[in-house]
C-alpha cells in the first residue's frame, strides 16, 4: 500500500517557487528521508503533505486522501497523521504529563500516556513544566505529541535541527523505535548523518526538484570511492613517495588525501614505501564513500547543470519508487 | 459518539480500535487546558485579579469623600476593568503567543474540531474573567456601603457573562491585526484603554463632550458599567432591570467578533517580512 503520494507537486509563493516539479511515493511503513540544503523545497513539500498549504499544481494524497479535506473525514484523516514541525510547538506552562494527557484526548486508540513518557525517555521529568525543559527535551514531547495517537504516517520537519549531538542521538532514538512499530515516516532534513541513521530511503531535493531518490547505500556508492588519508611521518616530504601518490599530499599539512579508484594498488604502493623506507603506519586511515561526499557532488552538480543526466543506478532505485527525473 | 468511561487523560488507555471522542469531553478538555494556560501567566493574573482589588483599596482611602451612588459605579467600573483585561487583554495575547509558537498551527493538524478549540478558550477566558469580577465585587463590598442582593447578583452575572463573551470575540478577532506577541500588549492597550476611560471605567469623566458620551454608549464597556452600576444599586428583591439597550450593543459587538474572527483568523505565525520567503 502507498502512504504518501506526491505527483508532480507545484507550489508558487507570489512570484517565487519554493517546489517546482517534485514527484515520488512512499510505500507504507517505510521511512523515507527528503534530504536537500536550504531553500530546496523541503518543509514546503511536507507542508504540503500535512495539509498547511494548498499546491499550485500537482497532486498529493496521504493514506488515500487529500490532506486538505475538511469535516468530519478530514479530521478522521488528521487522527491518523502525526506531525513534528520545523520549529518546537509546545505550551511552555503545561507539565509533560499534562500535554501528552490533553493529546492522548483527542484521538480514538490513544497510547497510554505513562507508555509515551516512557519512549521519549522524561520519565523523572513528566511534572516538569515544559517551559523549563532544555531544547532536546522539548523537541522530545514534540515528538511524544505526535505519536500519541498512534499515528500511520508520522511527519518529521528538520526534527533535530538545532539540537546537540547527544540530544540528537536520543531523538534518534526515539524515532527509531518507533520505525520498528511499522509507522510510515517522511522526515525532512539537512544532516545526512541522520538520513544515513533513519531511513531506508533517500530523496534529494534541490531547487525545488528532486535529484535523487535511492537507498543510503546506493547513493553512496554513487558517491564514488574510498579515500586513504595518512599523515606523513617527521622527516618523510612529499617528494620521498611513489610519484603517484606524491600527487595527493597537502604540503601545508604533510598528510596524504588519496580518493582510491584501486584500493589494491594504491595500498601496495604505500605500504611498499613504508616498508622500504622504514617509515611508520601509525594513523593510516581507510574511509568509506560517504554519504556526504555523494550528497554534496550531487548538490553541487545540480547547481553547475540543472540538466544532470541521471546514472544507470539512480534511475532504478532498488525499492522501484518513481523517482523525478525531469530536472 | 460514545462517552468513555474513564475520565483521567493519563488513565486512558486503548483497547481495541476505540471511538472518536465526544464533543463534550473534547471541550472539558479544552476548557481545562486553557484555565491551565491562564491562571499560570503571572501577568494575566496580575491584572485581572489583583489590579482591580489594588485600584479600588487605594481608591477606598479617599472614601469619606465619595457619595454612595458613586460608589457603585467605581465598583462596577473596576470589575469592568479586570473583565476587559481578562476577557480581552489576556485572551488575545494568549491566542497570538500561542500562534507565534505554532501551537495553533499544530491544533490544527490534530483532530480537534475548530468550533471546540475557540469554544474552549473563550469558556475558560469567561470563567476566569468572572472569577475576576467576583473578587472585585466582594473587595467592593467589603471597603465600601455596597450591597448585592441575590437578585442583583444574578442580574450582574448575566451582564458580566455577555460583556466577557462580547470582548473576547473581539479580542479573537483583533489577534489578525496582531503580528507578534511582543506588538500584542501596546495595540490591545490602545484599544481598550481609551474605551475604558471614555465610558467612566476608572473613574466618572466628569467634562466629556456630548459626542464622546454618544460614542461611547455604543461602544462595549459601558453598557457593562452602567448595567453593573444600576445592578449595584438596585435595593429590592427579585432581578434588577437591565437596559435592552445595554445588552443589545454587547450582543452586537459579540456577533461583529465571532463574524471577525471566522473571516480573519489566522492559524499561522506570522513571518517578519524580510524573512518571507520560505523554504
Amino acid at each position: 500500500m502507498t502512504a504518501i503520494e506526491v505527483d508532480h507537486l507545484v507550489k508558487r509563493f507570489g512570484g517565487f517557487t519554493a517546489v517546482e516539479d517534485v514527484s515520488f511515493d512512499v510505500p507504507a511503513g517505510q521511512v523515507a528521508a527528503v534530504l536537500g540544503p536550504n531553500g530546496a523545497g523541503k518543509t514546503t513539500t511536507i507542508e504540503v503533505l500535512e495539509g498547511f498549504l494548498a499546491p499550485s499544481g500537482g497532486a498529493v494524497r496521504v493514506l488515500g486522501a487529500d490532506p486538505r479535506r475538511g469535516g468530519r473525514a478530514g479530521r478522521a484523516w488528521r487522527a491518523r497523521i502525526g506531525l513534528v514541525l520545523q520549529s518546537t510547538s509546545l505550551d511552555m506552562q503545561l507539565t509533560v504529563a499534562e500535554a501528552l494527557g490533553l493529546y492522548a484526548g483527542l484521538f480514538p486508540a490513544p497510547m497510554a500516556v505513562a507508555a509515551v513518557i516512557q519512549m521519549i525517555d522524561l520519565g523523572s521529568d513528566a511534572m516538569t513544566r515544559i517551559g523549563a525543559l532544555s531544547g532536546g527535551q522539548r523537541r522530545r514531547v514534540d515528538l511524544g505529541l505526535a505519536i500519541i495517537g498512534r499515528p500511520e504516517v508520522l511527519f518529521l520537519d528538520e526534527p533535530t535541527t538545532g539540537l546537540d549531538p547527544e540530544a540528537r542521538r536520543e531523538l534518534w532514538a526515539v524515532i527509531q523505535s518507533l520505525v520498528a512499530s511499522g509507522t510510515t515516516v517522511l522526515l525532512t532534513t539537512h544532516y545526512i548523518e541522520e538520513a544515513q541513521r533513519l531511513a531506508d530511503r533517500v530523496i534529494v531535493l534541490a531547487d525545488g526538484r528532486v535529484l535523487a531518490d535511492a537507498t543510503p547505500d546506493q547513493l553512496r556508492a554513487r558517491g564514488g570511492v574510498p579515500v586513504i588519508r595518512y599523515r606523513l611521518p617527521p622527516g618523510k616530504r612529499a617528494d620521498d613517495l611513489p610519484a603517484a601518490l606524491a600527487h595527493y599530499v597537502d604540503p601545508a599539512r604533510g598528510e596524504l588525501s588519496l580518493p582510491s579508484a584501486d584500493l589494491t594498488a594504491d595500498l601496495y604502493a604505500l605500504v611498499g614505501w613504508a616498508r622500504q623506507n622504514r617509515a611508520d603506519l601509525t594513523g593510516l586511515e581507510i574511509s568509506p564513500p560517504s554519504l556526504e561526499d555523494a550528497y554534496l557532488s550531487l548538490t553541487a552538480d545540480a547547481s553547475l547543470s540543472p540538466l544532470m543526466t541521471p546514472s544507470p543506478l539512480m534511475t532504478e532505485p532498488a525499492n522501484s519508487q518513481k523517482a523525478s527525473w525531469n530536472g | 459518539m460514545a462517552e468513555t468511561s474513564v475520565t483521567t487523560p493519563s488513565a486512558r488507555v486503548a483497547t481495541g480500535p476505540g471511538r472518536t471522542p465526544s464533543a463534550r469531553r473534547l471541550l472539558a478538555d479544552q476548557v481545562r487546558y486553557q484555565i491551565l494556560l491562564l491562571t499560570r501567566n503571572p501577568r494575566a493574573m496580575m491584572f485581572s485579579l489583583v489590579i482591580p482589588v489594588m485600584l479600588l483599596v487605594l481608591s477606598s482611602s479617599r472614601r469619606g469623600h465619595l457619595d454612595p451612588r458613586v460608589e457603585e459605579a467605581l465598583v462596577a467600573g473596576l470589575a469592568t476593568f479586570g473583565l476587559i483585561v481578562t476577557a480581552y487583554v489576556s485572551h488575545a495575547v494568549g491566542l497570538v503567543t500561542s500562534r507565534q509558537e505554532g501551537v495553533l498551527r499544530r491544533w490544527r493538524a490534530t483532530p480537534l474540531p475548530t468550533w471546540c478549540f475557540f469554544a474552549g478558550k473563550i469558556a475558560a477566558t469567561a470563567l476566569i474573567a468572572l472569577g475576576s469580577v467576583a473578587i472585585a465585587v466582594a473587595a467592593g463590598a467589603a471597603l465600601y456601603h455596597v450591597h448585592l442582593s441575590t437578585g442583583a447578583a444574578l442580574s450582574l452575572l448575566l451582564v458580566f457573562i455577555l460583556g466577557a463573551l462580547a470582548w473576547a470575540a473581539v479580542g479573537t478577532a483583533v489577534t489578525a491585526l496582531v503580528s507578534t506577541a511582543q506588538s500584542a500588549g501596546p495595540v490591545l492597550m490602545l484599544t481598550y484603554l481609551p474605551v475604558i476611560l471614555f465610558s467612566g471605567g476608572l473613574g466618572s469623566v466628569s467634562s466629556e463632550p456630548g459626542w464622546l458620551a454618544t460614542i461611547a454608549r455604543y461602544l462595549p464597556a459601558q453598557p457593562i458599567i452602567d448595567s453593573a452600576t444600576r445592578a449595584l444599586q438596585h435595593g429590592g428583591t427579585g432581578l434588577a432591570p437591565l437596559p435592552g439597550h445595554d445588552l443589545a450593543v454587547l450582543a452586537a459587538w459579540a456577533i461583529a467578533g465571532v463574524v471577525g474572527s471566522v473571516c480573519f483568523f489566522r492559524w499561522d505565525p506570522v513571518r517578519p517580512r524580510h524573512a518571507r520567503q520560505p523554504r
